[in-house]
């Protein structure tokens, strides 16, 4: 199952899913914890909405699609 | 009819121009069945990259989750970032393997990996379900902007809606599809990332947006186990959080009105590409939405117009006065939320702005269903499985003629809609992905998976997540907590019975291990053959 998936769709996943329910686990157990400040602003907007929603994701699927492209060139 | 100011009529011009441009430039782009059905196969990564942006969120996006921040409050932000997280994993779980193995229909790979023509049909059972839904949602989603913005009447909005939606289908096919809609991707994104900026300028900054959405509602940032109230009871539990994460996640890899969108592409690197494309488009969309719904319900009881209304006390209050006067059936006071927040910054310019997004997000999503729906009744089972030469002998006019069915009968549908437009998007996105999702991904990724599985799982799973759906809304009242709730004596909270999707995962590998796999020939071409070159 999954053979020949690229190593970096793994890595990916680990990063995204990490991230998500990292944060997630946090909100859960320590009270208050979206508000708490961060870069001055409530953390939640720095780990969920900048970077949980757009930034990370933007930077696994490009190294999605760089990583491949890579390898690709690499084995003509 | 209510005053609108001129600029938002022109914003609203402006976009039916542009829409009807490209259709009238591109009409002639569709010469035969290739362009058509898959636009000939030569789009770019970008353009590629904004029309799956478009396709994928709806007005269920753009109406819908705006409406449910407001309702349930900050947990929902994870499942913003659940929809968007979901979209780079289709990079490598399904958009190179597809646009190497280069269908004109989603149904195809079903009917070559599992070795039967009569998989298209049962495949086009959930697809069938999912899409007619999701087209009623878009028609009625571009009439709600028309009715509460433009102040068109409902009945005029809906016609309007299909009849531009139906123009460009019915000439360009997939090359007019796909152009018009990397265009309302672009339009949208604008419009959400604006409206975004209008509201956090309002309030001074994050800061101040914060301290008046805690000002307003002192529970909107409360999470379940760590406080004593949680946002809603839609969220009281982690499964309710975890569970709206995962509702739409999968969507992007394996619904086919996205998956149809990697058979366009000009190669396997334009298909990868555009993935990252849409992640920029759609993300900064959803960055602008989040912010919208967090600010919806403060906005509305401190500057909408209406709270000066005799009787109006609250945000909720101005919602249902709305509902009142434009009486359309089904859709829920919160599918007003989202313009109705708008409405309270007074500002004709971003009025204007979100017209055009609102119309662009709705008529992409109806016009990509539209597409797959028509294929699917026309090529695939018409000709594909009951033999009928004419889908092959004039593929044109017979895509021409099921847009007419599919858009007449949603058009029907439309003009009293069943349901909040979330909730039909959720119901859908759950029907598809776990009946045609495992024999999808397990196909391509896993050579042992079967015919029987395949048939079985997406017979059972559509049953399944079509009947606890049901279940849960009509008995318990709401299709967000587990359907035996009642007859177990539990309180769990499942949104849309998410949990399908898993056990539909589970049930296809388990089936597959006791049924006879495909033949060798087949696995090599379809599975194998498929995978990245090592």
């Amino acid at each position: 199952m999954f053979k020949g998936m690229p190593k970096i769709f793994w890595i990916g996943m680990l990063i995204m899913y990490g991230w998500c329910f990292f944060f997630m686990y946090l909100e859960m157990t320590i009270p208050g914890f979206p508000l708490k400040k961060f870069l001055g602003v409530p953390a939640c907007y720095i780990y969920n909405w900048l970077l949980g929603l757009w930034g990370m994701n933007i930077v696994v699927s490009f190294l999605y699609y760089y990583m491949e492209e890579k390898r690709e060139a690499k084995q003509k | 009819m209510d005053e609108v100011n001129p600029i938002v009529i022109i914003g609203a011009l402006m976009y039916f121009a542009v829409i009807f441009w490209i259709g009238w430039t591109s009409r002639k782009a569709s010469l035969d069945a290739s362009d058509f059905y898959v636009a000939g196969r030569k789009v770019g990564p970008f353009v590629n990259g904004s029309a799956l942006a478009a396709t994928y969120f709806s007005p269920a996006s753009f109406l819908g989750l705006p409406a449910f921040i407001f309702i349930i409050g900050y947990p929902f932000w994870w499942a913003l970032v659940g929809i968007i997280g979901g979209m780079p994993i289709a990079t490598l779980l399904t958009a190179a393997p597809l646009r190497k193995y280069a269908p004109t229909s989603f149904t195809d790979y079903y009917a070559d990996r599992y070795e039967t023509k009569w998989l298209r049909l049962i495949a086009g059972i959930p697809t069938i379900i999912g899409g007619f839904a999701y087209v009623i949602l878009s028609i009625v989603g571009t009439a709600l902007f028309m009715l509460a913005i433009l102040k068109v009447n409902f009945t005029v909005s809906v016609i309007l809606a299909a009849v531009v939606v139906f123009a460009y289908i019915y000439y360009g096919g997939m090359v007019a599809t796909t152009l018009s809609t990397a265009f309302q991707g672009v339009t949208m994104t604008v419009a959400a990332v604006i409206a975004a900026i209008y509201v956090i300028a309002n309030y001074g900054g994050l800061n101040g947006l914060t301290d008046a959405v805690l000002a307003n509602n002192a529970n909107f940032f409360n999470l379940p186990y760590v406080n004593e109230t949680a946002s809603h009871v839609y969220v009281s539990m982690w499964s309710g959080v975890v569970g709206f994460f995962f509702t739409w996640h999968f969507g992007f890899s394996a619904l086919p009105y996205t998956v149809v969108r990697f058979f366009t592409t000009q190669d396997i690197k334009a298909a990868r590409r555009s993935v990252f494309w849409a992640v920029i488009v759609g993300g900064a969309m959803y960055a602008g939405l989040i912010i919208i719904g967090t600010g919806a319900r403060v906005l509305i009881e401190t500057m909408h117009p209406l709270m000066e209304t005799e009787g109006i006390t609250n945000a909720v209050k101005v919602l249902v006065h709305m509902k009142t006067e434009y009486g359309v059936a089904g859709a829920t006071v919160t599918d007003y939320s989202m313009i109705a927040a708008m409405e309270s910054l007074k500002s004709p310019f971003l009025l204007a702005i979100i017209t055009a997004g609102g119309l662009a997000i709705a008529m992409a999503t109806a016009a990509g269903w539209t597409m797959v729906l028509n294929v699917l009744l026309g090529r695939d089972i018409i000709g594909k499985v009951f033999g009928s030469k004419w889908p092959e002998e004039k593929p044109i006019q017979c895509t021409r003629m099921m847009t007419t069915v599919v858009l007449a009968i949603c058009t029907l549908f439309s003009f009293s809609p069943p349901a909040l437009v979330l909730d039909i998007s959720g119901a859908a996105f759950i029907v598809i992905l776990c009946s045609c999702g495992p024999p999808l991904i397990f196909g391509i990724w896993w050579g042992r998976a079967t015919k029987a599985a395949a048939i079985t799982n997406i017979l059972v799973m559509t049953f399944l997540s079509c009947f606890s759906w049901m279940y849960a809304k009509t008995v318990i009242g709401k299709p967000h907590f587990f359907f035996l709730n009642k007859a177990l004596d539990l309180d769990w909270v499942t949104p849309h019975q998410f949990y399908w999707v898993f056990v539909g995962l589970i049930f296809f590998v388990l089936l597959s291990l006791v049924t006879k796999p495909c033949s060798d020939e087949t696995i090599q071409k379809y599975s194998l053959d498929l995978r990245p070159e090592q």
